[in-house]
């Protein structure tokens, strides 16, 4: 065993030994565990995340708040990248690079430039020369090491997948598929393309900002967008002092997100408070679209169908229409299900304040305690779901978004059984059964 | 009664609730077009008659339109959806080729 495997498993050992069998405090001294390992364990716990089909909510959650931020490269090297990027010397490529960067992750470090010559961008108006700019680099090396990693932590992750305790986890398959996200967000040029794809869905909301992309400065180890400047969500008391109304932003940004999953099909499964900020015009602004979720039409449908009967405290047509979802109750358990949903129905979303949260977290929590396997697509959008309200409750706190969500899943629902092609679909078998209820 | 009478009987009857739902329509489309402004909130029958009277005209529009070949505002708009739809995935390829020839510029030899 190397050092550093050695150095992977001290840190994971005495994460689990310091949290004494808590469930919540494993997830804390896991998370801190992950953010002393580095970029590689940062990845790796960005990836549970985003799994609350095979994690615990409290790990899932947890996971969340990692944070990501590690000691800026010298610009020479930042430079370095970008020239061997375009063949060309930075003053040939922008009007202006600021060399301190605004930003430092680590897989990319972002820095501030000016626009040389106008552009016409994939969607919107174009940008003039003169325009601010983002410019996000890979930082070097930062594959490798990562990758590095990752077959360091493989003979521990292949010694757990033998354990039945671990098993479950699949920390081999784990591994597998955070190389498999790393490879994708080391390509900037596929995160370009989502983020024109969501400029262009909500290019009639007026209340929506998504950085428009500058593709003759953007390759697999760059990418540039305009620079949108505003408050992030943990600086809105500036925010609501400037004037901006917090209320309306809140419901605007649960309508958004119901228009990504319902309607769209597409949604933004990454969201956290680093990824979004309120602009001085009042507007919302979406960043970083490593992580998407998409919906088919029925999936859609169905997820309407739940999000209503949620709202309306329906816990029988909820769990009904999960299973369209790929929720699969065992044999003899849908009664005890029915009944623990319908009770934290009551408990958490009956009378105002409603806890989403709560709910969510509760309903997680009962399908792992009946062993019921949560279908990847299904979690996701619970999650994201609490982190909607999550952002919501921030831009206002008293906001209650089962208020948009309720009527909007509704007129979803309307909407399809309203439709020419299902009327035509019911009408000739309503028109028997009314014919057969008529010769008796 | 064998089944066959049964039957007709029951079309019988069908035909003849349709023909008088048809004749009850008819007549209150008809009052319905002699309304003047403001009448069909006169009450529920009132409102019926009226609004009889509106999908009826409707109808006789979407027959011209039929008949016509022209488009409806419906139509046009989902027209120009698709537009927008070809608009965007012509600029994302113009988007793809511009970082590609980007990529293809970084390489050039130094000394050309």
């Amino acid at each position: 065993m190397s050092a550093r495997s050695r150095e992977i498993s001290r840190a994971l050992v005495g994460a689990a030994l310091r949290s004494g069998g808590s469930r919540a405090l494993f997830a804390r001294e896991l998370r801190r565990a992950f953010e002393r390992l580095g970029p590689a364990f940062v990845k790796l716990g960005q990836v549970i995340s985003v799994r609350p089909d095979v994690f615990g909510p409290e790990l899932v959650f947890e996971m969340e708040a990692l944070q990501d931020s590690v000691p800026a490269l010298p610009a020479e090297q930042v430079r370095a990248v970008i020239e061997r990027e375009f063949g060309r010397p930075i003053e040939a490529l922008f009007a202006d690079f600021d060399d301190t960067p605004v930003a430092s992750a680590s897989i990319a470090q972002v820095h501030r430039a000016t626009l040389a010559t106008e552009y016409r961008p994939v969607v919107g108006a174009v940008l003039p020369a003169g325009t601010v700019l983002a410019v996000k680099v890979v930082r070097p090396g930062a594959e490798a090491a990562i990758r590095a990693d990752v077959e360091a932590a493989r003979p521990l992750a292949e010694r757990l997948e033998r354990s039945r305790r671990f098993a479950r986890f699949q920390p081999a398959g784990l591994l597998g598929e955070l190389e498999a996200s790393l490879c994708s967000e080391c390509d900037l040029r596929r995160e370009a393309r989502v983020a024109d794809r969501f400029a262009f869905d909500f290019r009639d909301d007026p209340l929506m900002v998504v950085p428009r992309v500058v593709w003759p400065l953007t390759g697999r180890r760059v990418l540039t967008t305009e620079f949108v400047d505003g408050w992030r969500l943990s600086e809105l008391d500036a925010a609501r002092r400037a004037g901006i109304d917090g209320r309306a932003l809140a419901v605007h940004g649960a309508e958004v997100f119901l228009r990504q999953v319902l309607e769209l099909g597409r949604f933004h499964a990454d969201l956290h408070p680093a990824n979004l900020f309120v602009t001085p015009d009042g507007r919302i602004c979406y960043l970083d679209f490593g992580i998407t979720g998409t919906t088919s039409p029925e999936q859609r449908l169905a997820i309407a169908q739940v999000l209503a009967a949620t709202v309306y405290g329906d816990a029988e047509r909820a769990i009904r229409y999960s299973a369209e979802l790929g929720l699969v109750l065992p044999p003899g358990r849908e009664q005890v299900v029915r009944e623990k949903v319908a009770a934290l129905m009551h408990d958490t979303l009956a009378t105002p304040p409603r806890d989403v949260r709560a709910y969510a977290l509760g309903f997680l929590g009962i399908l792992n305690a009946e062993k019921v396997a949560v279908p990847l697509g299904f979690g996701l959008l619970v999650k994201a779901l609490v982190t909607v309200e999550g952002v919501a409750r921030a831009l206002y706190p008293d906001i209650d978004i089962t208020e948009a969500a309720g009527p909007y899943a509704t007129r979803v629902v309307a909407r399809w059984a309203m439709h020419p092609a299902r009327i035509a679909e019911r009408g000739p078998a309503a028109l028997r059964a009314a014919l057969r209820e008529l010769a008796g | 009664m064998p089944d066959n009478e049964q039957f007709l009987r029951f079309m019988a009857a069908w035909a003849l609730v349709h023909e008088t739902a048809d004749e009850g329509w008819k007549a209150a489309v008809e009052r319905g077009a002699s309304q003047q402004p403001g009448e069909m909130s006169g009450g529920p029958e009132d409102f019926v008659d009226g609004l009889s009277a509106m999908i009826a005209e409707e109808k006789e529009r979407l027959k011209a339109e039929l008949a016509s070949g022209r488009m409806r505002e419906d139509d046009r708009s989902s027209v120009s959806e698709s537009l927008d739809e070809l608009r965007f995935e012509l600029a994302e390829l113009r988007g793809r080729i511009e970082s590609l020839q980007a990529s293809v510029d970084a390489l050039r030899p130094a000394d050309e």
